[in-house]
């Protein structure tokens, strides 16, 4: 490309300013003072600006004391006509001049985006509002979640117990299984791996809220108005955002914290992260909310969310007191960037990949871990009780840890030991117990087109209730009647045999905060050695315990239980 | 409006009518300008000492309160007044 330069442009700067360059160019040719390769209008302006690199230049030049003192009289005499600095003065003139060329050439809306982006950020980053609205914007979007998904949770509970059952007895008929082999695929495989992937729908309806809030911008916002209670713990906004990313999965959250420069910070954060409720936990918060809460499941399920960003706070008062004593904060600079209307292709992209973790997961960590609990739950081989087995036995020895919070039978103590290896298998393991021996029951049986026809119609029901009641939340419109509330799903039914309300609530706050599950620990182990995992499942632990005690045994003072 | 106006006097003489300042936002809606052309006629001003950068409430950030320290500032709604 080749720069043209027009030699008869000149910008005018006014007739005071322009004497005084005249003026100075003149003295060049007097006093014989070379320019060399800047042109002597050019240096003659940039003299009477004083600009700093071009007066250093100068004076190393022949003449160039001589020439400044002049320029600086000059700028003086502009100045006491003016009334203000020379080099404001200029600027002015340029800025005047590009901003008429631009007016001439140019002919662009203004963004009226970024005035509507500041009335919304006038509220929801608001000093008092700013924390109610976070709340608020996270309670709808669990009261959604729940009430959205719960009829495509029943259809994926009657298309998992029903049809997808029915076809693994009508092969395991046709090979002649042996009975064990029944057992195994039934009692472990479809109650273990089926019980999770019932809560597919919920997952992808809590997936496609999260990614609106993310797309949409709002969650930076979520960060800046958290950041001030950050600071409470010795953190700041930007800490939130890892904890904002463990709502999904602590594993990414943990190695988010990498953004953070402190090492403090660092540990500090992936401490507290875990505490975020994860979607592994939502599945165990919406069969007991279902079963015990019924349409305040949303409420208790938010509550859940709510209390895990209380006690991270808490805990990280604690430990900044302690063993974290704060260092100099670093800097936190946060863009907020302009609110966007949210892609449907990234908000699907979203929804899909974290949805697809949870399901492949479900093929490996929670298939060998139902094929390790029928296992134990058979043997020794021959076992007639599962409370017999070893198990039964083991789960059976830790139990009265948990009777103090109202839980403290084997099944429960079981389920919460195999949710070490992910939160999820809680549901699968109390799955397997409370439904397992399910082949006692008299199955109807279909045929494969009526089984079809049957996913089909259920399909249809599912998504016209779900849209009634996604309509209902409009104001003034009740569509959702009383037949299309959740229906329970087999687990919930057999919950409420064991658990009363409150024993619930402790136990869901128990779920909440103890000891994160392997691949956390693992990826703290990875990020800061293996004492702070261990430091982040016994505290968790610790606080679990104590929080489900205070829980249960308030509970029962006030006549709750 | 033609080639000579005088942008920053215009910017100026804008922020002397404001007693609680303007934001970038609202300096670039009042002049009719994109805010990243707005932002370095601010940075020159604001180098010059003709004009001063202020929190939203005109004291201090929504978050922490440490004025001169706050980061967020940098972020969002930072205001500008002229220096009397």
């Amino acid at each position: 490309m080749t720069i043209t330069t027009n030699s008869l442009f000149k910008l005018d700067y006014g007739s005071k300013i322009e004497r005084e360059i005249a003026k100075l160019i003149a003295a060049f040719e007097d006093i014989k003072f070379d320019t060399g390769r800047y042109s002597q209008r050019w240096l003659a302006i940039k003299l009477l600006e004083a600009d700093a690199d071009i007066l250093t230049r100068v004076q190393d030049m022949q003449n160039g004391e001589q020439v400044i003192a002049l320029a600086k009289q000059g700028a003086e005499h502009v100045q006491s006509m003016l009334g203000d600095d020379i080099d404001l003065l200029t600027a002015d003139r340029r800025y005047g001049y590009i901003n008429g060329i631009v007016r001439q050439s140019l002919h662009r809306p203004l963004v009226d985006r970024l005035t509507l982006t500041d009335r919304i950020d006038d509220i929801v980053t608001h000093k008092w509002l700013g924390l109610p609205f976070f709340f608020a914007v996270m309670y709808v979007v669990f009261r959604l979640v729940i009430d959205v998904s719960s009829p495509f949770l029943d259809w994926t509970d009657a298309v998992i117990n029903g049809p997808i059952a029915n076809l693994f007895r009508f092969l395991l008929d046709l090979t002649s299984a042996p009975a064990w082999t029944r057992s195994l695929i039934i009692d472990g495989v479809v109650a273990g791996v089926g019980g999770v992937l019932v809560f597919v729908p919920g997952l992808l309806i809590l997936y496609f809220f999260l990614a609106l809030l993310e797309d949409s911008g709002y969650m930076s916002r979520a960060a800046f108005v958290m950041d001030r209670f950050m600071r409470v713990v010795g953190l700041h906004g930007k800490s939130f955002i890892p904890m904002i990313l463990g709502f999904g999965c602590a594993v990414p959250a943990i190695y988010a914290t990498r953004t953070i420069a402190s090492r403090r910070d660092r540990v500090l954060t992936a401490l507290l992260v875990p505490l975020m409720s994860c979607s592994a936990r939502l599945p165990v918060y919406v069969v007991f909310g279902l079963a015990f809460f019924g349409a305040r499941a949303g409420t208790v399920i938010w509550a859940m969310y709510a209390l895990g960003i209380v006690v991270a706070m808490l805990a990280g008062m604690v430990f900044t007191k302690t063993i974290l004593k704060p260092d100099a904060t670093s800097a936190f600079v946060l863009e907020l960037p302009p609110y966007r209307q949210p892609a449907l292709k990234s908000v699907l992209i979203h929804m899909w990949e974290n949805t697809s973790e949870f399901v492949r997961k479900a093929g490996t960590t929670i298939l060998y871990a139902s094929l390790v609990m029928w296992l134990l739950l058979n043997l020794p081989w021959g076992v007639t009780e599962q409370r017999d087995s070893y198990f039964g036995k083991v789960s059976g020895a830790i139990a009265p840890v948990f009777a103090p919070l109202g839980f403290g039978n084997w099944e429960t103590g079981g389920a919460l030991v195999t949710g070490f290896m992910a939160k999820e298998i809680v549901v699968s393991t109390m799955s397997q117990i409370y439904l397992g021996g399910e082949e006692a029951q008299v199955v109807e049986s279909t045929t494969l087109g009526e089984d079809l026809i049957g996913i089909g119609q259920g399909f249809v029901e599912a998504t016209v209730s779900s849209g009634k009641i996604l309509l209902s939340i409009i104001p003034g419109v009740n569509l959702a009647d009383e037949e299309s509330t959740s229906e329970d799903t087999a687990l919930s039914l057999a919950l409420r045999d064991r658990f009363t309300p409150l024993s619930a609530t402790a136990f869901l706050v128990f779920v909440l905060l103890y000891v994160p599950c392997v691949a956390t620990l693992g990826a703290i182990k990875h990020e800061f050695g293996t004492s702070w995992a261990v430091t982040s499942a016994v505290y968790q632990t610790g606080v679990a315990w104590i929080v489900a005690l205070i829980v249960y045994q308030g509970g029962f003072l006030l006549g709750l239980g | 409006m033609g080639w000579d106006d005088v942008m920053l006097t215009q910017l100026v003489k804008l922020l002397e009518d404001k007693e609680n300042g303007l934001s970038l936002s609202e300096i670039s809606r009042e002049m009719k300008a994109q805010p990243s052309a707005i932002l370095s006629m601010i940075d020159l001003l604001v180098k010059k000492g003709r004009i001063l950068e202020i929190g939203p409430d005109n004291k201090c950030c929504a978050t922490c309160g440490i004025q001169s320290e706050c980061n967020l500032l940098a972020a969002r709604r930072k205001r500008y007044v002229v220096v009397v």
